[in-house]
């Protein structure tokens, strides 16, 4: 089975581009080891074998023989293929968010890992960021009384890849609803309840001709808390996040820009070059990524659960489905929490 | 020029009233309040006359009035002064009914006065810049907007602020009609559709109307916008809260927080840090346009049909709120 053997716990990584690297190295500070890369042009499984160590498979099947876990970091729409050949092969999962394209896909690939008895884990990494985690703590503890009205921001620019921008590709990606937001609806699902209404207007569906996406969503839970979550690959290239959560007792605030620990003022513009996909940087003994995976590995050794569950994950993808619903259409769409349907199983 | 208070409800009326008396030219005739108590401290308070009833005000010929009331009681002291050929500079929201408001806006008409709606914030320097910004074309097409005029709850000095009867509703009543016209300024068009959401979880134990709230507004040519009116700021704030707007256009973005011009103070005696706020005095920008306006015999920057319309949005806010859809636009 599974979760044994974990000193020699070997590891694929499907989909060599930039989150494929992120696990890799994150992978590399577990005492697991990183034996190959998959990815539909080989050369860039190459690229990694040769920078990372390990080898390039030149198929799925081949990789998943030689694991006893994968990280799935390819385009969102092939999660799904990808996580249920995972699940058949008996390997667990770490898949990038969002955790599929479509509801029933999720909740097949759900469905399959559990039946493999194999764990996944959704990449809803702003759970381990320590600025949000530190909230989620402050609010566990009290010290803000119940959440009432709460507000995510999560600004970039437009993702821009230099081959196959497939974030750019609604059908493939979703848009910044699918592929941004989900952190938010995740952590604000995770604060203050189950979502049941939800809201959203979309420049996708009011301006097309603006050919990049901004998105306002709101968010009501079960308990009567409301969220507000704006998304956005509008902005000029930098990467602003930002949240407050107003209690019966009290108020947190969080900006990243005024935050930040280090300015740096330059008398001449450095060659900066922009990012492909911005990421956040914040200087921590710790990337984020690497806590993300570390805790992914542990509940492996140990058997335990992982912060962010199957329905974590199932749960945030139906929120910004719905979200991305309501902006199509216009209309608020009501939702029945999937966490609802497992408890009541 | 002779200009009186009807009412100090309202706690804008006593930076409304050190306006008036600073402006050269301008007397301030009095103040009049259905509160005799409250009303006789001010007045004694500013060194100016107590009114004991509002038609005695009104029966000294003022120029104009200040109408500072519970905003339920915007409409009667509207009428009354429209009826003596006064001029009316109303506090914000204008009413509490599109009936009210419409009966306020066809008085003054019928009458030839004036009917201002007081939006301080549109006389913020920072706010004017952006909109001098916005015309000249620097952020291009705007597309959206993330906004927010969040406070505290004001009903601990002013209880009348939580009595629905008196006060309309609550944050939502309360906070929406500022930005509201400040969307409809900057974009020069109509909200068609609102959707919005509104609980009561802050002071749940003291309060009987929403104390939270968020809107989500879609204007004429399908920019939105969203505003969060929550009286979310606690007691214990440095601010009594704040006016916020991000606009997202086609050049970029443009942030603007209205109330930012401050310097922050530590006092030992204080108890908790304070904003000192040294921008410029919008209040007193706003009643000069008031004036302006009557000696000019023009119509104000911002008039009634303003105050109208944005009240308008806050009540199709608490609809949509009942409904759970959004609700579209002119009510009927």
């Amino acid at each position: 089975m599974p979760g044994t053997l974990t000193d020699s716990l070997k590891v694929g990584i499907v989909g060599a581009g930039g989150m494929g690297r992120v696990h890799t190295t994150a992978w590399q500070t577990t005492s697991a080891t990183v034996v190959g890369y998959r990815d539909i042009r080989p050369e860039r499984a190459e690229r990694y074998a040769a920078q990372y160590g390990g080898r390039a498979y030149d198929s799925l099947t081949a990789l998943l023989a030689d694991v006893d876990a994968i990280s799935c970091t390819t385009p969102t729409d092939v999660h799904y293929e990808i996580v249920m050949a995972a699940a058949r092969a008996g390997k667990h999962v770490v898949c990038e968010k969002p955790l599929a394209r479509t509801l029933a896909q999720g909740r097949e690939m759900v469905a399959a890992c559990r039946a493999a008895g194999v764990k996944l884990l959704v990449g809803q990494v702003v759970r381990f960021f320590p600025e949000y985690d530190r909230a989620k703590r402050a609010v566990e503890a009290g010290m803000i009384g119940r959440p009432a009205v709460l507000r995510f921001s999560r600004c970039v620019s437009q993702p821009r890849l230099n081959e196959n921008n497939w974030f750019v590709d609604f059908a493939r990606s979703g848009g910044p609803i699918l592929d941004l937001m989900v952190h938010d609806f995740d952590f604000a699902r995770w604060v203050a309840g189950e979502v049941t209404r939800v809201y959203a207007r979309s420049l996708r569906y009011t301006h097309p001709a603006a050919g990049v996406d901004h998105a306002l969503v709101i968010l009501t839970h079960a308990g009567g808390a409301l969220t507000h979550v704006e998304g956005s690959w509008a902005y000029p290239p930098t990467f602003a996040t930002a949240f407050e959560i107003a209690g019966s007792e009290g108020l947190l605030t969080f900006d990243a820009e005024t935050s930040a620990p280090i300015k740096f003022l330059r008398h001449k513009p450095a060659d900066q070059t922009i990012p492909e996909v911005p990421l956040p940087s914040n200087p921590l003994r710790e990337s984020q990524y690497v806590t993300e995976i570390k805790a992914f590995y542990q509940a492996i050794a140990a058997d335990a659960p992982v912060r962010v569950s199957d329905t974590d994950g199932l749960a945030a993808l139906q929120i910004a489905l719905a979200a991305i619903e309501s902006a199509q259409t216009g209309r608020a769409v009501e939702i029945a929490p999937v966490a609802n349907e497992e408890a009541t199983r | 020029m002779k200009i009186g208070i009807l009412s100090f409800a309202h706690m804008h009326a006593e930076s409304y009233v050190r306006c008036v008396a600073a402006l050269p030219g301008v007397e301030l005739l009095g103040i009049a309040d259905d509160d005799a108590a409250r009303g006789a401290e001010f007045a004694r308070r500013h060194g100016t006359r107590f009114y004991p009833s509002y038609a005695a005000l009104l029966a000294d010929k003022p120029d104009g009035v200040m109408i500072c009331a519970e905003n339920a009681r915007h409409r009667p002291l509207t009428e009354l002064a429209a009826a003596a050929g006064v001029h009316v500079l109303c506090e914000k929201p204008l009413a509490t009914t599109i009936a009210d408001g419409q009966a306020m806006l066809d008085a003054c008409r019928q009458a030839g006065v004036i009917l201002m709606t007081a939006f301080p914030v549109r006389f913020n320097a920072p706010i004017r810049e952006v909109k001098t910004l916005l015309d000249k074309g620097g952020l291009g097409q705007v597309y959206a907007a993330n906004t927010t005029n969040q406070g505290t709850m004001p009903g601990r000095s002013r209880p009348w602020f939580v009595d629905k009867a008196l006060a309309g509703g609550g944050a939502m009543m309360d906070h929406t009609v500022h930005v509201a016209d400040l969307l409809r300024w900057f974009l020069g068009q109509e909200v068609v559709e609102v959707y919005a959401q509104g609980n009561r979880i802050i002071h749940a134990d003291t309060v009987a109307v929403d104390t939270g709230g968020l809107l989500l507004m879609t204007f004429a040519d399908g920019t939105f916008a969203s505003l969060d009116c929550s009286w979310s700021r606690p007691l214990v704030s440095q601010t009594w809260g704040g006016v916020t707007l991000d606009l997202i256009g086609e050049r970029g973005v443009i942030k603007v927080d209205a109330f930012r011009q401050n310097i922050v103070a530590h006092g030992e005696h204080a108890g908790k840090a304070q904003n000192l706020f040294w921008g410029s005095d919008s209040d007193a920008a706003m009643v000069a346009e008031f004036v302006a306006a009557i000696r000019e015999g023009r119509q104000p920057s911002v008039t009634g049909y303003d105050g109208y319309k944005a009240m308008e949005i806050a009540l199709a806010g608490y609809r949509s709120a009942e409904t759970g859809q959004p609700v579209r636009l002119p009510l009927g």
